[in-house]
């Protein structure tokens, strides 16, 4: 066959191109790491996700000094959790799944991009070094809302970040002169212990509790307050642990009506 | 006076009319849905629903990229096979046969997309044109692509028809250049339809008409894109075609070389179907290690069209040269660029061109991440099948349509207008979608900006982007109201009797330099089958037996482990004779279903 | 069908036959060499700056577990 000088010349270039493109590919993962969105997680079933350990409470986890995971499931149209709270300096895995049909998770400006199928699980394991806020969008359409489904990745500063939850125990309506009970649960999501304070203003009444609350444990702690101190009437209070705070009303009555008692 | 197509092959000219006019109709349909779009996803005017925009970008898809590009090259490749084996079709009425169902079933798919603009049915199909389960259309829309498919199954089993009565007469020939084309695109369309027909009548038509119970999300949608790569190689080689066979006789000139045609189009077969993958890089359930097999196949399926490039320019260069043209780039003023038939061609490869780099980086597996489903990946494919070969086919109308009406072509400076008014649009709204894809704009969607977050535009701004866009697609819509005017201009003119004869181009090098293994279809189709097994048995089989035939549900899957050899050819048969079987049990639950 | 006219429709009478043996597309060649450089310069700029640049990227998890 008659190829002409040139055209041979031109063939070799082109392989060189294309070998040259397979090979620039294979740097980036062999030499840079860069993975692929795989099949290394087991199949799910889409009807049954609240039997699954991670999608039954979707969440962030830390798993390790600087290692945490979050567990998203994607729905027409939304992501829960809505807003998935990491902290700088750490590695985080995504597994993200689909209760309906198929959407995507997607990280706007970054390299961050999954398909999400419903019956498999996406793994996405990124470094996150700088703090910053990013948009998630789904960009495989999903059906009438696809536009309006998005979500929020934040990057905090590692002394801004924590994983507390503060939940308090009140009762509305206390008999004047005997004590009201307030039962606060600090729950630590982090692995290092947590040294911090309750603060509890009721009335004109503040007061502190120093709590330690163990790595990825949940600390109550009860506080009396003699409604004597108090007086009759409405009393707005408010329970507040490092960011996180509770507020409520407290009435402190002569006399119960009946059946009313502390909750 | 010279002979026309239609002097010659009146009845076959019929034919390719009607092609080509179902072609038209889609080109129009689709492209009025095209700038609905583009003006309400760049906010400049929005009169309809966002929820509705999904069925305007449904109907934009299929009308043009099933419709418009399929039934114009049914119409070429009829063209190309009765002029080069000079011979009339085996039997005129099988051909229409074959033109019917193609036109029925797309009737019946398009009725199914369009009723969802309106409450007064049930029906809807608003899946976009690559229908991923778990979204569901109307069983008519799948019904109509199956007829539509099976239809252009007859039209190729037409044109092997008179290949081989024509090889029986001729005996050791070689075969004409336009014929070995189209038989290639034929024998790859025939294997990558495997995969969608599998889809739609195993899984997607029985699931919408409530025969089965759920679907496996991750198998239809591979099966889907083992056809969905491929098809654009459908679109690709009749354009490829004009180009090696039309644009250098339109250049003055003569094909360079035949044989190398020839291996281009061999290696499109052989490498077109498996990397339907890098489709799916950025899916869970299939391993890294197959999405890095179908990069490689498909950083080779560059070869031929890397050597299309040259071979093409090395025609239109001779053609240069031989109306006098001189210089390393002066020769490019020698070209007939009055000729919309040669402008339109000659801006339509250097677009692709262009577009071949957008693709370069959409075969890349890791730098996927980049661009997936951004709106990049719509800026590439309007670049290549929206202009590469859209711009071509409109291109060569203004020389076929007069050769199958036998009327001069209305105005050769409107068809000028609209070529150069197609590429300078294009110019603008392509490259705005690249730019805009790689800010992390999404392709697919109703309303690009978010509340909860803003694009970060290193260079320009989103708001220069959207207007580029807006821009670019008015003027296509333009030139398309240039192309039909002269179309209708055309088929109202008067006949003339002076219309060039129905010719193709000569070559420099021409068949008798082409070793007699090109000419060996059955070789090449065996190869491409063999690299077909490989690329996706493995793939195929670990997602049935992940997520189980029939989804998560319904446990059903092949009962085969991937270690056992022989049994993996008895499933891949296993999945051929239920694609038979189904064939007749959908038709049949249909009927029955419609006469309920 | 008169073709020594001046229609500028590309199919008009050659100024001169150029044969095979005769012919080198040497513009071709210059325009080739041109898109490949082209080719390379893109390649490198959007791999090593827009892909690369865009992070943070997908890596192996040092917690993979071999399935």
């Amino acid at each position: 066959m008659n190829i002409h000088t040139y055209e041979k010349a031109w063939l070799a270039a082109s392989l060189l191109l294309i070998v040259g493109f397979i090979v620039t590919i294979t740097y980036g993962s062999v030499g840079l790491g860069i993975a692929m969105i795989d099949d290394s997680e087991d199949t799910i079933e889409p009807d049954e996700l609240d039997e699954d350990e991670r999608f039954a409470e979707p969440r962030v986890e830390q798993v390790g000094e600087n290692e945490y995971e979050a567990y998203v499931v994607a729905r027409t149209f939304f992501y829960n959790p809505d807003t998935v709270e990491v902290p700088a300096n750490s590695e985080v895995t995504f597994y993200v799944t689909s209760g309906d049909v198929i959407h995507s998770y997607s990280v706007v400006g970054t390299n961050l991009n999954t398909m999400v199928i419903p019956g498999e699980v996406s793994t996405m394991t990124a470094e996150f070094d700088e703090p910053g806020e990013y948009g998630v969008i789904c960009n495989e359409y999903c059906g009438g809302g696809h536009h309006d489904m998005e979500g929020q990745l934040h990057v905090v500063p590692e002394d801004e970040f924590d994983m507390t939850e503060l939940s308090v125990e009140a009762p509305d309506e206390v008999e004047l002169g005997d004590d009201a009970t307030f039962e606060v649960t600090v729950e630590n999501g982090q692995l290092d212990d947590l040294e911090t304070t309750i603060d509890l203003e009721v009335g004109n009444e503040t007061i502190e509790e120093a709590v330690t609350v163990a790595g990825q444990e949940s600390e109550t702690t009860t506080i009396d307050v003699d409604t004597a101190d108090l007086g009759e009437g409405d009393h707005d209070w408010t329970v507040t642990v490092d960011d996180y705070d509770e507020s409520g009303t407290l009435t402190v009555a002569e006399e119960l009506e009946a059946g009313d008692d502390d909750e | 006076m010279s002979e026309t197509y239609i002097d010659r092959f009146p009845a076959e000219a019929k034919v390719v009319r009607s092609a080509f006019y179902g072609s038209f109709l889609a080109l129009a349909i689709g492209g009025l849905m095209g700038i609905i779009q583009t003006l309400h996803r760049t906010g400049y005017y929005r009169f309809i629903d966002s929820a509705d925009y999904y069925t305007v970008l449904t109907a934009h898809g299929v009308f043009l990229v099933i419709s418009f590009t399929i039934f114009f090259l049914v119409g070429i490749f009829t063209w190309a096979i009765t002029t080069s084996l000079d011979r009339e079709v085996e039997d005129i009425r099988f051909t229409w046969g074959w033109y019917a169902l193609m036109a029925i079933g797309i009737t019946l798919t398009g009725i199914a997309i369009l009723a969802g603009f309106t409450d007064a049915t049930d029906i809807s199909s608003s899946v976009l044109f690559t229908f991923y389960a778990p979204l569901q259309a109307h069983p008519m829309f799948y019904l109509g692509l199956v007829l539509f498919v099976v239809g252009t199954w007859l039209a190729g089993a037409d044109w092997f028809r008179s290949w081989w009565a024509w090889k029986q007469e001729n005996p050791g020939e070689r075969i004409p250049l336009p014929t070995f084309m189209v038989l290639t695109t034929m024998i790859m369309w025939y294997i990558a339809t495997l995969g969608v027909a599998t889809a739609i009548l195993l899984f997607l038509l029985p699931w919408s008409l409530g025969l089965i119970d759920s679907v496996n999300p991750t198998l239809t949608r591979t099966l889907f894109w083992f056809f969905g790569h491929p098809v654009v190689y459908f679109w690709l080689m009749p354009a490829y075609m004009m180009w090696y066979i039309m644009l250098p006789k339109v250049s003055g000139g003569k094909l360079f070389s035949d044989p190398l045609a020839r291996v281009v189009f061999i290696l499109f077969l052989v490498l077109s179907v498996p990397t339907g993958i890098h489709h799916q890089y950025l899916d869970p359930g299939i391993a890294e290690g197959f999405k890095f097999i179908a990069m490689t196949n498909t950083m080779f399926l560059l070869l031929p069209s890397f050597l299309t490039a040259f071979t093409v320019v090395a025609s239109m260069e001779h053609g240069a040269r031989q109306r006098g043209g001189t210089g390393y780039f002066g020769w490019l003023k020698a070209l007939p660029w009055r000729d919309p038939v040669f402008s339109g061609m000659a801006l339509a490869g250097l677009m692709f061109a262009a577009a071949g780099f957008s693709g370069m980086i959409n075969a890349g597996m890791n730098i996927n991440y980049l661009v997936h489903n951004t709106f990049w990946v719509v800026g590439h494919f309007h670049l290549t099948v929206g202009t590469g070969v859209a711009l071509t086919f409109m291109a060569v109308t203004y020389w076929f349509l007069p050769q199958v009406t036998g009327k001069a072509l209305w105005s050769r400076s409107v068809g000028l207008a609209q070529v150069v008014t197609w590429f300078v649009g294009m110019t603008f709204m392509s490259n705005a979608m690249h730019r805009a894809g790689l800010l992390g704009i999404p392709r697919r969607t109703a309303e690009p900006l978010y509340e909860g977050f803003e694009y970060s535009a290193v260079v320009g701004s989103v708001g220069e982007l959207q207007a580029q866009i807006a821009l670019g697609g008015l003027l296509l819509s333009l030139s398309l109201l240039l192309f039909f005017a002269n179309v209708i201009g055309t088929v109202l003119n008067g006949k003339s009797d002076s219309l060039p004869a129905n010719e193709y181009a000569g070559t420099l090098s021409g068949p008798e330099d082409s070793p007699r293994v090109l000419d060996n279809l059955k070789l090449w189709t065996g190869i491409a089958i063999v690299l077909v097994i490989f690329a996706y048995t493995f793939p195929l089989l670990s997602i049935i037996e992940r997520g189980g035939l029939f989804g998560p549900d319904v446990i059903e899957y092949v009962p085969i482990s991937v270690d056992s050899l022989p049994l993996l050819v008895g499933a891949i048969e296993l999945v051929f004779a239920n694609t038979l079987a189904a064939i007749g049990d959908g038709g049949t639950a249909l009927l029955e279903g419609v006469t309920r | 069908m008169s073709q020594a006219t001046e229609k500028p429709d590309g199919t008009g009478t050659p100024e001169r036959e150029i044969s095979h043996d005769e012919y080198d597309p040497v513009g071709t060649a210059a325009l080739i060499g041109l898109y490949f450089l082209i080719l390379v310069a893109l390649w490198i700029f959007m791999y090593f700056v827009e892909f690369l640049g865009n992070d943070p990227t997908v890596i192996g998890s040092l917690m993979v577990g071999i399935a």
